[in-house]
């Protein structure tokens, strides 16, 4: 097992490779760069090369792309071209904020969506299974855009109330920090909701039906305990994996809720990159992401032998 | 133990009066529709979402009021010995915020700031400070300016923030930039910034013009992208001022508490047709498609009514404007232009592609125009980009249609030479006309303003019949305030003035 | 307990004409099949059944509401709202169901092979699946789009790439589970080949996740367009999506309802329709029902 995570681990290294390069090419092929950005209409020849030479954009490619990978190795990952702050620093302020409103969805998403999806397959379809698969069909159903801007305008309209405009921190202040992230989680957490609930649904059945299910309610098991420790453990492997892949997806997937409701989340910060065109922000940010990616999964793949001592990596 | 429990009740009183306490902070809480760009150093950024903070922060020597005169800033009074030497004779009582005094010393150094090729700065252009020869400073507070020649509008570019006065010490203490730094003169000081959430901006005491003196503790800027939640959020009084989307007025007409605010921009948005690219090299195509556009409708759709029939020189730029519904190309007339189609060999029309993007009005101005030169033939493909391609497309001057929206500054310097002289930076179309490049510098070498209108009227007129662009309206831009904001007069030159603004809480 | 690779075969994939019979028997599934049915319908014969051109303004009719002449509306620039959705059909439709085609075609094709031989094969498709899942998918659509140039084609393929990995994983956890049950052993010992086992023994196992997975893609899909459309990155004006429709509406929520209710009412029918048919197919294509 130990192996396998010290195995898993040294993969991450090409994994990020292949991720840095892959985003430096794509920087130099999307149109626009952050010269441009900078001058916008006031932009000539001169102050073009100018800013070109200034932001190091004059060299050539290959360099550019070592010189940055030479400092990222050490942790450096350099100033942004617009601001010239360090950027790895704003990650991981921002991490904090994209980490809690992910977590938070998912608590959500659980919440809602673990207890029915088990109601929803012991009551198979019932009308409560009928009605339990539509209702979370609908979080999945209405653009996240759409249900935000309809929600902002229905607390506005109907209690006068706007949810705190000022960013606050967790451990700033936590009945306030509470407060903005709720209704953002709230949103993400209903999308999520939809697709755990049908997935938990349709493993348990699948489990449901599986003979040693049959034995051990032939035994005379309480209910509870053929649903929880039998059934519901040993379905939980597909629930795992599509949880796992939503926290990897949360990270940067959250930009359009984090907009609307001007959360100073990763995401924001990844697309002001891209817009911008601001190469080390979007380059540090996307390699970020892509390590807490691997990371999570790692997490979740470990995970499995937990549930399921049938699979073992060696 | 009494004693002890006592002092804890005060204190949990104490703190839990506090957050009301701070609430009654005198604070002006204004909603923006983008986040500051890149931080605010006032020579490098661009960003007009960043200005606002920037004009908070910094002064300029002079400013231009609304019907585009100049008058003081830090600048109490100047004279002109000649046609290209300045003296100003400084205000004695500026501080900046750091708490120095600001002298010649410091005007001398902004402006070589500004000239410095490795600064980068945008007021190195003749558009602004760029034909600065030499900056003098004849005494603590008096500075002398000498330029390498004629620059008739250089006393109203010094209104730019491009060309504020900052604080050397600060720059030198910041490794040369100001992005995240403050060394300004102004009514407000940087507070805090939390990109893509808010910017806070403080009072400071120690300003040198009682008029113009903070009249808020703060301001804080927050950042809503979405139209439908800066309305939300300044209905719920979260916020006390927001920048409008046209689409909102309807809503807020009959909300008491709600007051809008509007002034007329020197802003106009309309189509730049690629003359060196066929079929628009041909006059007769222009002229067609100039008088397939009912701008009336465009304005309806496009702007929701919210805007006034403009050439490229806007009627807000006040005697530089020609009157151009006398154009004969303003007036819709489908039979006229498709004849001309006909004529210059597309009787059955032609495709081409119009680039849109940034604003949703460029965009909207976009669908009405394929729509109309659909009456004529004409089968157009809109091309909705993102920002990055729609600046390629502006930089790479490659485009059919592009449709844009541009500022006409100031003057016509801007408005007319910046755009369409040859070999200007911003003349995207590479027009090339020999008259008008000729009226450029001759409106540019002469201060007589009688004259210089003659001249940019001319060459105004010229470019209009040329046909090279089918500009559209000029919009009005809009604010809504809880009607507790007082005192609050946008204009063009000053969208972002707070001086004299007041809550009444 | 296990029978020979034909008779499995003819009960997973049973041929069309009884898949669809046993599909129409199911109550649910006939509801699903209507739904679907609906949607095709109106994408199929838009043109027939849209009462204006979908870019025809009318000025005098900006932002009425649902009428005899406009059913469901029109826009801020008069167009009919109604004749824009059976369009947007079309869009919809089209750039859901080719996005999940791809993406689940090369997601149960690297899925199985990943599964299924373990070792060195497995770790380099799912270091590629890794990299490209790591990427934001804002960044890959943004970077495939203005590479290619926007295009609804190009949405689609943006969109396939980025849900490729979901499969991919998907299909491999569902092997790994099937491996390790004893029929596949079972099968192992009476004989049968390695490529055989694969496709008639783990495909039909597999196929209850997948579906599952293949339906909520599609609803993925159609909303992944929507918040393109929303970033700017989308379907190229003025061709309508329902994505498209709802965040260009979003600014007259208050003012025009109809704008919101009605590309909201067709992306939930669709999605709910296509969701529940996946259910229905999923319960007819299970083998273990029958086993």
């Amino acid at each position: 097992m130990r192996d396998y995570i010290i195995r898993r681990l040294l993969m991450l290294i090409p994994i990020l490779i292949g991720v840095s390069i892959a985003i430096f090419v794509i920087m130099q092929l999307i149109p626009g760069d952050v010269v441009s950005g900078i001058l916008g209409i006031e932009e000539t020849p001169e102050l073009r090369a100018m800013w070109e030479a200034k932001l190091g954009l004059d060299k050539p490619l290959v360099e550019q792309y070592f010189s940055w990978i030479g400092k990222a190795v050490t942790g450096d990952f350099g100033e942004s071209f617009r601001t010239g702050e360090a950027v790895f620093p704003e990650i991981m302020k921002r991490f904090k904020i994209s980490a809690e409103l992910a977590l938070l969805a998912c608590v959500i998403a659980w919440i809602i969506a673990l207890p029915l999806g088990i109601l929803s397959s012991l009551k198979r379809n019932s009308v409560i299974d009928r009605i339990v698969r539509v209702v979370a069909l609908l979080g999945v159903s209405v653009p996240n855009f759409a249900s935000a801007t309809l929600l902002i305008l229905f607390f506005s309209k109907a209690f006068n109330y706007y949810s705190p405009v000022k960013y606050v921190g967790l451990f700033e202040n936590f009945g306030t920090n509470m407060e903005i992230m709720i209704l953002p989680a709230f949103i993400l957490g209903s999308i999520m909701a939809g697709s755990v609930m049908r997935m938990t649904r349709s493993s348990m059945l699948e489990v449901l039906r599986q003979d040693y299910i049959k034995a051990v309610r032939a035994k005379g098991a309480p209910e509870r305990v053929t649903i929880f420790r039998h059934a519901f453990k040993n379905s939980s492997i597909p629930i795992v994996t599509l949880i796992g892949m939503q926290i990897g997806g949360l990270m940067g997937g959250t930009v359009v809720i984090e907009q609307i409701f001007s959360i100073p989340g990763l995401g924001q910060y990844t697309l002001t990159g891209i817009s911008q065109r601001d190469f080390p922000v979007v380059q540090g940010c996307v390699l970020f992401i892509a390590f807490v990616y691997v990371i999570v999964n790692l997490l979740v793949d470990i995970l499995y032998t937990y549930i399921d001592p049938r699979i073992s990596y060696s | 133990m009494k004693k002890l429990f006592a002092l804890v009740l005060a204190l949990a009183l104490a703190i839990s009066l506090m957050p009301t306490a701070l609430a009654e902070e005198n604070v002006l809480k204004y909603g923006v529709d983008a986040d500051a760009a890149g931080g605010f150093d006032p020579h490098t950024i661009s960003a007009v979402a960043s200005m606002r903070m920037i004009g908070q922060m910094y002064n300029t020597l002079v400013d231009v009021d609304e019907d585009l005169n100049v008058i003081p800033e830090l600048a109490t009074s100047w004279e002109q010995p000649d046609d290209v030497t300045y003296i100003f004779h400084l205000a004695e009582n500026v501080t900046f915020h750091s708490g120095r005094a600001m002298t010649a010393e410091d005007v001398k150094y902004s402006f070589e700031r500004i000239l410095d090729p490795e600064v980068g700065a945008l007021g190195n252009s003749s558009s602004y400070a760029g034909d600065i020869d030499t900056v003098e400073v004849v005494d603590p507070y008096t500075v002398k300016i000498t330029l390498k020649n004629i620059n008739a509008p250089f006393l109203a570019n010094l209104s730019s923030s491009y060309c504020s006065i900052v604080d050397k010490d600060v720059v030198e203490a910041n490794d040369g930039s100001l992005l995240l730094a403050d060394g300004g003169t102004g009514p407000y000081t940087l507070g805090e910034w939390v990109p893509d959430n808010s910017v806070t901006v403080k009072a400071f005491d120690n300003y040198f013009d009682e008029a113009g003196k903070a009249t808020f503790d703060a301001i804080e800027f927050y950042v809503l992208t979405d139209a439908s939640a800066r309305l939300a959020a300044l209905r719920t009084g979260a916020v006390d001022l927001i920048s409008a989307d046209t689409a909102m007025l309807d809503l807020v007409e009959n909300d008491d508490s709600i007051q809008t605010v509007s002034y007329q921009s020197r802003n106009y948005t309309g189509l730049f047709l690629n003359v060196n690219r066929a079929p628009f090299d041909n006059p007769l195509v222009r002229q067609a498609i100039n008088l397939a556009l009912d701008r009336e409708e465009i304005i309806e759709f496009a702007f929701n009514g919210k805007a006034t029939i403009s050439g490229f020189v806007p009627a807000s730029l006040g005697h530089w404007a020609v009157d151009v519904t006398e154009n004969e190309y303003y007036t819709q007339n489908i039979e006229k232009a498709k004849s001309l189609l006909a004529e210059a060999g597309y009787p059955d029309g032609f495709e081409t592609n119009i680039i849109v993007g940034l604003l949703d009005s460029i965009r909207d101005t976009g669908l009405v125009v394929e729509q109309q030169l659909a009456e004529i033939g004409i089968k157009v493909n809109v091309q909705d980009v993102e920002r990055g391609q729609y600046l390629d497309a502006w930089n790479g001057h490659d485009f059919d249609i592009m449709v844009c929206q541009n500022g006409a500054g100031s003057d016509p310097s801007r408005a007319v030479a910046f755009f369409f002289k040859t070999g200007s930076s911003a003349n995207i179309q590479d027009y090339s006309n020999a008259r008008v490049d000729e009226l450029c510098e001759l409106a540019v070498a002469t201060t007589d303003t009688a004259k210089r209108e003659e001249y940019y009227k001319e060459a105004t007129n010229i470019i209009l019949d040329d046909c090279i662009v089918a500009i559209v309206a000029s919009p009005q831009e809009y604010f809504l305030a809880s009607t507790a904001l007082q005192g609050f007069a946008p204009n063009a030159s000053n969208a972002n003035n707070f001086a004299g603004v007041t809550l009444a809480k | 307990m296990f029978k020979k690779g034909k008779s499995t075969k003819n009960r997973a994939l049973p041929g069309n004409e009884s898949l669809l019979r046993q599909l129409w028997n199911d109550p649910m599934g006939r509801a699903g099949m209507i739904g679907v049915g609906i949607v095709i319908l109106l994408a199929v014969f838009a043109p027939w059944i849209a009462q204006y051109d979908v870019a025809k303004m009318h000025a005098k009719d900006k932002l009425t509401g649902p009428s005899a002449a406009y059913w469901f509306g029109t826009d801020n620039f008069g167009r009919d709202v109604f004749s824009r959705i059976v369009y947007g059909a079309r869009v919809s439709l089209v750039v859901g169901i080719v996005a999940v085609g791809i993406a689940a075609g090369f997601g149960y094709l690297f899925g199985m092979i990943a599964g299924f031989f373990e070792g060195k094969v497995e770790s380099i498709i799912m270091m590629v699946m890794d990299v490209i899942f790591a990427f934001p998918s804002i960044l890959l659509a943004l970077f495939i789009v203005s590479a290619l140039g926007p295009s609804i084609v190009n949405t689609m393929i943006a969109i396939g790439i980025v849900n490729i990995p979901v499969f991919c994983r998907t299909v491999r956890a569902s092997v790994k589970t099937v491996k390790s049950t004893d029929y596949i052993a079972n099968a192992r010992s009476i004989g049968l080949k390695k490529m055989t086992i694969l496709f008639k023994h783990v495909t039909p196992n597999v196929m209850a996740p997948f579906t599952v997975q293949a339906t909520l893609a599609l609803s993925g899909a159609i909303l992944t367009e929507a918040s393109m459309s929303f970033l700017g990155l989308g379907i190229q004006p003025p061709n309508p999506s329902w994505g498209s429709m709802l965040s260009d509406a979003r600014k007259y929520m208050e003012r025009a309802p109809w704008l919101v209710i009605f590309p909201a009412l067709f992306i939930i029918m669709t999605i709910l329709s296509f969701n529940i048919l996946g259910d229905a197919l999923r319960d007819v294509l299970d083998p273990k029902l029958k086993l």
